[in-house]
C-alpha cells in the first residue's frame, strides 16, 4: 500500500520551481515517468509550470504544492495534517476537490483538523484524540450522537 | 546511491542559483589566498627592538690598527630586526609594555674593550617572555657571531700585521709603544754574515745554532697566517640563491588551500544539512526515499565536490602567480591529481565535521554561525607549534585542518611524499567516519 503524507507546514524546496519540486520527488519516489506525472499533477493542482522559485509562490499555492508532492505516485492513503489551517475559503474548497482525486479512485484520505466544519464536511470515520488519549472512535454519525465526543465543540 | 545523486544534483542546482554564495565562493579563495600572501609577509618581517647605545658607538672603530666599520655593522642588523634607537629608560618602558620585542644594549666601556684586545665586551640583550622571543634571540645570536667574525678578520689582520713585522721587519706600535725592528729574514742574513766574519770556531757554532732558530721560526711564523684564517673560520658558509619567494612557497599555498576548505566547506556543511530541516522535508524524504546514512552521505558528497572546484581553481591561482613570478622549481602541476585526491579527502573530512555541527545546531543560520564561531579557534589551535604545547597539538589532530596542510604541501612537493601522504590519507578518512558516524546518529532529531 502507498502512502502519500502532506504535512501542516509545506515541504519544498523554497528555491526551486513547483515542476523542480514535483521531478524531484517522482524521481525520489521511483515515478515511472516521472516528467508525464509532474505535469498531470500541476495540472490537478492548477499551478503554473513556470521556473519561479517555490518559495514565492502564496501560501495556498505553496499548500497546493505541498499536497500535489504527497499525490505522486498514486498513493492509495493520503495523510494531511492540518492542511487548511492557513488557506481562505476558497482555496481550502479547491484543496478538498483536489483530495478527493485519491477517495474518488478508491483510496482514503486521512486527516487532521481542529475544524469541525471540515469534519462534518468531509470526514466519514472520526478518531478524537484529547492531550494524546483516544477518546473517541467511529463513524460520523456515531460522532454527532455521542455528548463525550463532542468535547471540541 | 541514486537518491544520493538526485539530492546532489539538487543542492548544486540550488547553490548555482543563490548569486551571493556563488560571489562568496569566488571570492573567498582569493581573499584568503591575498590574506595569506599579506600575513606571510608581515610574519617574515622585522620584529621590532629596541636599541641603546650607553657607549655612544662611533661610526668606525681602529682595532690593533686596522678600522672597523661600526656603523655597517648596525645596518647589517637593521635587515634583520628594526633597530630603534632609544634611551635605556624608555628602552625598559617599551619593553615592559610589549611595543619592542627585545632590547639590545651597549654597555659603557664597550668599544674600549674592543679596542683592547684583551678583555671581551659584552652586548646584552633582553627580551620579552613569548613565542617570538626565541626567534629574536635566534637572530641577535646571529648578529653577535657576525660581529665576532667581522672582529676575528680585524684582529687576525692586525696580528697578521705583527707576523709580516717580525718576518720582515719595519716600523709598527703595540699598546701605544712605537718601534723599529729589522725582522727574522734580516736577523738570519746579518748572522750569516756575522758567522763568515767570526774567526773563533766556537762562536760560529753558536752563531750557527741561532741561524737553526731564524730558519725555523722564520718557517713557522710564514705559516701562521693561514693558520690563523683556517682557525678563525672552520666552516665557511658559501650563499646561494636558488629560493622562492615566501609568500609564493608550499607553505603558503598548502595553509591558504586547507584555511579556505576549512572555512568554506564546515559553514556550507552545517547550513546543507540544516536547510533540508528550514525548508521542512527531512520527514517527507525519509519517510521511505532517502535513508538518513544517504542523506548525510549526500551532504559530505556535496561539500566534497565543491571542495574539490574551489581547491583546484586556488592552485590554478596560485600556479599563474608563480609561473608570472618566474618563482624557482615553478608550479608542480604534474602533482595536480594528487592534490585534487588530498582535495576530496580533506572536503569530505570537513564537510563530515559542518554536518555534525548542522545536526547539533538543527537551525540553518544558528549552523552557519556555530561552524563560523567554531573553525576559527580550531584553526588557530592547530598553528600552535607542538614545540609550545603538547595538548593543542592533539587537540588540533582531531580536526582536519593540520592533516590537510601536510597532505597538501606533500603532496605538491616532496620528493618522496608517499609515507607522509598515507599518515594523512587515514587520519583524514578516520576523522571523516568518526564525523559522519556522529552525524548519522543525530540526523534524526531533524525531522522533528
Amino acid at each position: 500500500m502507498k502512502i502519500g503524507w502532506v504535512p501542516q507546514r509545506p515541504a519544498l524546496y523554497g528555491r526551486l520551481s513547483p515542476f523542480e519540486n514535483l521531478e524531484l520527488f517522482a524521481r525520489l519516489e521511483g515515478v515511472a515517468e516521472p516528467k508525464a506525472e509532474v505535469r498531470r499533477l500541476l495540472d490537478l493542482v492548477e499551478l503554473p509550470a513556470g521556473k519561479e522559485p517555490a518559495g514565492r509562490l502564496s501560501v495556498g499555492n505553496q499548500q497546493r504544492l505541498n499536497l500535489a508532492i504527497g499525490l505522486l505516485g498514486r498513493p492509495d492513503v493520503l495523510l494531511l495534517d492540518e492542511p487548511t489551517a492557513s488557506l481562505d475559503p476558497r482555496q481550502r474548497r479547491r484543496l478538498w476537490a483536489i483530495a478527493g482525486e485519491v477517495r474518488g479512485r478508491g483510496g482514503a484520505v486521512a486527516f487532521a483538523t481542529q475544524n469541525l466544519e471540515e469534519l462534518e464536511r468531509f470526514a466519514t470515520r472520526v478518531a478524537v484524540l484529547l492531550a494524546g488519549e483516544l477518546v473517541f472512535e467511529g463513524t460520523i454519525v456515531d460522532y454527532r450522537a455521542d455528548p463525550s465526543a463532542q468535547v471540541f465543540a | 546511491m541514486r537518491s544520493v545523486a538526485l539530492l546532489l544534483g539538487k543542492d548544486l542546482r540550488i547553490l548555482g542559483r543563490s548569486r551571493a554564495l556563488v560571489v562568496a565562493f569566488v571570492a573567498y579563495p582569493l581573499l584568503v589566498a591575498a590574506l595569506v600572501g599579506l600575513v606571510a609577509r608581515f610574519a617574515a618581517d622585522r620584529p621590532r627592538v629596541a636599541f641603546v647605545d650607553l657607549d655612544n658607538l662611533p661610526k668606525t672603530l681602529e682595532i690593533g690598527g686596522e678600522r672597523f666599520d661600526v656603523k655597517g655593522v648596525i645596518d647589517q642588523v637593521d635587515a634583520a630586526v628594526e633597530l630603534l634607537p632609544m634611551p635605556a629608560a624608555e628602552a625598559d618602558h617599551r619593553l615592559k609594555t610589549g611595543r619592542v620585542l627585545a632590547e639590545i644594549i651597549i654597555p659603557r666601556g664597550f668599544a674600549a674593550r674592543l679596542r683592547g684586545m684583551v678583555e671581551s665586551p659584552e652586548l646584552i640583550l633582553k627580551t620579552s617572555p613569548g613565542g617570538l622571543s626565541d626567534d629574536i634571540r635566534r637572530r641577535t645570536e646571529s648578529l653577535v657571531f657576525n660581529l665576532d667574525r667581522r672582529l676575528q678578520t680585524t684582529y687576525i689582520e692586525s696580528n697578521l700585521g705583527y707576523v709580516d713585522l717580525l718576518l720582515h721587519g719595519g716600523k709598527g706600535s703595540f699598546l701605544g709603544n712605537r718601534f723599529d725592528i729589522i725582522g727574522l729574514e734580516a736577523a738570519g742574513r746579518s748572522l750569516a754574515d756575522l758567522r763568515r766574519r767570526t774567526p773563533d770556531p766556537a762562536a760560529r757554532k753558536e752563531i750557527e745554532q741561532l741561524e737553526i732558530f731564524v730558519r725555523e721560526a722564520t718557517l713557522a711564523i710564514g705559516q701562521t697566517g693561514s693558520a690563523m684564517r683556517a682557525i678563525a673560520n672552520p666552516i665557511k658558509l658559501a650563499e646561494g640563491h636558488g629560493g622562492r619567494s615566501y609568500i609564493l612557497s608550499a607553505t603558503v599555498q598548502s595553509y591558504a588551500v586547507a584555511l579556505t576548505l576549512a572555512v568554506l566547506c564546515v559553514i556550507l556543511g552545517a547550513g546543507a544539512i540544516a536547510s533540508e530541516r528550514d525548508e521542512n522535508v527531512v520527514g517527507r524524504l525519509t519517510r521511505g526515499l532517502v535513508r538518513l546514512s544517504e542523506l548525510v552521505a549526500e551532504k559530505v558528497a556535496l561539500v566534497t565536490a565543491i571542495a574539490v572546484a574551489l581547491g583546484l581553481a586556488l592552485i590554478i591561482v596560485f600556479g599563474i602567480a608563480v609561473e608570472a613570478a618566474g618563482a624557482p622549481g615553478g608550479q608542480p602541476w604534474q602533482r595536480l591529481p594528487l592534490f585534487a585526491l588530498g582535495l576530496v579527502l580533506v572536503g569530505a573530512a570537513f564537510g563530515a565535521f559542518g554536518v555534525l555541527l548542522g545536526v547539533v545546531a538543527r537551525e540553518g543560520r544558528t549552523a552557519s554561525l556555530l561552524a563560523f564561531l567554531v573553525v576559527l579557534p580550531l584553526v588557530l589551535v592547530s598553528l600552535i607549534p607542538r614545540s609550545a604545547s603538547e595538548a593543542p597539538f592533539w587537540a588540533a589532530q582531531l580536526f582536519p585542518f593540520s592533516h590537510g596542510v601536510a597532505f597538501f604541501e606533500s603532496a605538491l612537493y616532496d620528493l618522496d611524499p608517499w609515507g607522509r601522504l598515507g599518515r594523512q590519507a587515514l587520519w583524514l578518512a578516520g576523522l571523516t567516519a568518526l564525523f559522519g558516524a556522529a552525524s548519522r546518529a543525530g540526523v534524526r532529531r531533524l525531522a522533528r
